[in-house]
């Protein structure tokens, strides 16, 4: 089944990054834009772009019916979901079956299989593979108080209520002692039941300061499945991945070896083809357990493709085309050099994480040796307010933990941003905190660390600073008036300057 | 030409003017201690300033105009606001209208989720007083300095555009 043009269903540096690897192998590509995404870079970098009316994603990038027939429309004969959207929705896999297209992802049944987390713990139980002390199956609804109490009795406290349907820190509780059982299961329930449209929920032990460390895998058509090297995903803001690493600072070869060989396990427990990443909880004895399986491509990739040379989602389109794998095993998993990865948001740390909406008015990105930055901003780019506010992924790459971070820390300071605020200073300060350095840190790490933190702002200019920015100032005040006076605009210091301002920008 | 430039709360005096020789250089005395400095706009938002008495120190700053009379100088990764002969203007606005009365509102379009305060209550510095929620989060608006709740504008459920106001602390 040779695929020739790809549909993207996705938007922002996904959608770029989908693009360029189908321009790699010489595919032709389709994008899809909402009203506020017809400046976006995906859709001039594509061959061809539908509008989609609307704005939200329910308009927009999650009507099944309108991208199936943008795919018809525009002769593609493939679809490519990225990730978040319809990515592990399996009526949508299946419709794209449906209508002759060529799904880039694994099958429908195996999305609705791992989709739902106690189904998939159901095929790590089968598989071998030791899982996070839970409820077997979702509560039954309607459940009083003594039942419920019942079910959590087995599986001890502190445990966290989870929604079936669920995924991103979404439909989640903590649950400390039995008092607080019953309040949090009604709110799960009803925080999955309007995010998810299921309001099914199950338990499972919390495991005291676990790190979150992920196993990317490839499977093919003729049943190979690759594991890679791990990730480290452990710096966590409400549950929200903000810093991946790999490989993870704390693994050993047996470690690796063992939680490779249960991925592997899984995937081949459910026939899985294509990429996915199975996430585990490893406790601080080195135990590993079973969290949930993601059947798509994950935010996360490049640090996988930093530290391996295999490009994860040229692997994607070859497997959907019925290409076999022949991937050497050792440069899978063997990681060469260190890469850090940063998530930049369109968000203003120092209040809260405030979401940031705007345009931005100047960039300049970094760049240098083991530098890759994966984006969909460039100057006058408006960050759109219906979306999540991911501008791009700062990616630095060394040959060993402390280069990867050193080039990290140069390239955040080299990465300007004017108009909006964003996650950069708050990165700066992570990067040079000693815990961070160590490698020492867990899921639990990043909350505590912002919680016991006083108010100071995340960069904090020192005098030197201060004084630089007067010398600044006071130039381009001066330049300013020095133009207004050459250009005989009418004076009125405030309206002038403005003035003054937009003829500067014309240069 | 003479210029008064607020940097963190401190406003400074600054004269500056073109030296005779080279171009892009400058005199510049920020509360009477001089420097020369050779400025360069590179880009249309950055200057870069190499001090020929510092050693030949050289650095960047990007220059984000927020509005006609504030800058933003993003200068090695922090970004410093300056106003620019402000202090008249800003006393003037306090005359003109109940000073230290501090606005809440919302940044972006979004949906009232909780009400936390209600009118007359006190309330401490960057206290959350009302949860909007907007580009899939939940978020806390609250006021940057201490005070006391003087309207509430919402409720639970309102969906507000960019620039609502939400609560007004005095």
């Amino acid at each position: 089944m040779p695929i020739t043009t790809v549909l993207v269903a996705n938007r922002g540096e996904i959608a770029v990054r989908i693009v360029r690897a189908c321009r790699d192998r010489g595919l032709g590509t389709v994008a899809v834009y909402s009203d506020c995404d017809r400046d976006a870079l995906h859709v001039r970098l594509a061959d061809r772009a539908f509008a989609l009316e609307g704005n939200t994603a329910a308009e927009t990038y999650l009507r099944i019916d309108v991208l199936v027939d943008v795919a018809r429309r525009s002769g593609a004969d493939a679809v490519h979901p990225g990730y978040g959207f319809l990515a592990e929705n399996e009526e949508f896999a299946a419709a794209c079956a449906d209508a002759g297209l060529v799904f880039i992802g694994p099958s429908a049944d195996a999305i609705a299989l791992m989709g739902s987390k106690t189904a998939a713990r159901d095929v790590a139980r089968r598989a071998g593979v030791p899982l996070v002390p839970g409820s077997d199956g979702p509560l039954p609804d309607g459940l009083d108080d003594t039942a419920l109490r019942r079910v959590a009795d087995t599986i001890g406290f502190p445990l966290l209520v989870k929604a079936v349907a669920g995924g991103g820190g979404k439909g989640m509780r903590t649950v400390q002692t039995a008092a607080d059982l019953s309040h949090a299961v009604r709110a799960a329930k009803s925080e999955a039941g309007s995010a998810f449209g299921d309001s099914a929920v199950y338990f499972e032990r919390q495991i005291v300061r676990p790190r979150h460390i992920e196993v990317q895998l490839l499977g093919d058509r003729f049943g190979t499945v690759q594991p890679f090297v791990e990730r480290e995903c452990s710096i966590q803001r409400r549950h929200q991945k903000v810093v991946e690493e790999s490989p993870s600072p704390v693994m050993t070869t047996d470690l690796r070896r063992r939680m490779a060989a249960a991925a592997r396990s899984i995937a081949e427990t459910v026939g899985y083809t294509n990429a996915g990443t199975i996430e585990f909880l490893v406790d601080a004895s080195g135990g590993f357990y079973f969290l949930e399986m993601n059947t798509r491509l994950q935010v996360e990739h490049p640090v996988t493709e930093m530290v391996t040379g295999i490009d994860l989602v040229e692997w994607q389109l070859r497997i959907a085309a019925g290409e076999r794998l022949t991937i050497d095993p050792a440069r899978a998993l063997d990681p060469r050099g260190h890469a850090i990865e940063c998530r930049v948001y369109a968000e203003d740390p120092d209040r809260g994480f405030l979401p940031s909406p705007g345009r931005i008015v100047a960039l300049r990105q970094p760049s240098g040796p083991g530098i890759r930055d994966d984006s969909c901003a460039v100057p006058g780019y408006d960050v759109p307010v219906y979306y999540d506010s991911l501008i791009s992924k700062l990616v630095a790459w060394g040959e060993d933990r402390p280069q990867a971070t050193a080039r990290l820390r140069r390239a955040l300071r080299e990465y300007e941003i004017h108009g909006i605020r964003t996650t950069i200073p708050f990165f700066s300060w992570l990067l040079a905190q000693a815990d961070f350095e160590a490698g020492a840190f867990d899921t639990t790490y990043l909350d505590r660390l912002l919680a016991v933190r006083a108010g100071d702002t995340f960069a904090t200019p020192s005098e030197d600073d201060e004084t630089l920015a007067v010398v600044a100032a006071a130039i381009t005040a001066h330049r300013r008036a020095g133009r207004q006076a050459a250009g005989g605009l009418s004076s009125g210091a405030r309206s002038a300057w403005t003035q003054a301002g937009r003829l500067s920008g014309l240069r | 030409m003479l210029f008064e430039i607020e940097v963190n709360g401190r406003t400074r005096q600054v004269t500056i003017e073109r030296a005779r020789v080279g171009h892009g250089r400058y005199r510049v005395s920020i509360d009477g201690v001089p420097s020369t400095v050779d400025a360069a706009a590179v880009a249309s938002n950055t200057l870069s300033l190499v001090f020929p008495d510092d050693g030949g120190r050289s650095c960047a700053v990007g220059v984000e105009e927020t509005s006609s009379d504030t800058l933003t100088l993003h200068v090695n990764g922090a970004r410093v606001p300056a106003t620019i002969d402000g202090a008249r203007l800003r006393r003037t606005a306090a005359d003109a209208k109940g000073s230290g009365e501090q606005i809440v509102l919302s940044p972006m379009p979004g949906k009232v989720l909780r009400v936390l305060v209600g009118e007359g209550d006190e309330v401490a510095a960057r206290q959350p007083l009302v949860v909007v929620e907007a580009m899939k989060m939940e978020n806390e608006m609250s006021a940057p300095r201490p005070g006391r709740v003087k309207r509430v504008l919402v409720t639970a459920g309102t969906s507000v555009e960019a620039g609502r106001v939400l609560v007004i602390v005095e």
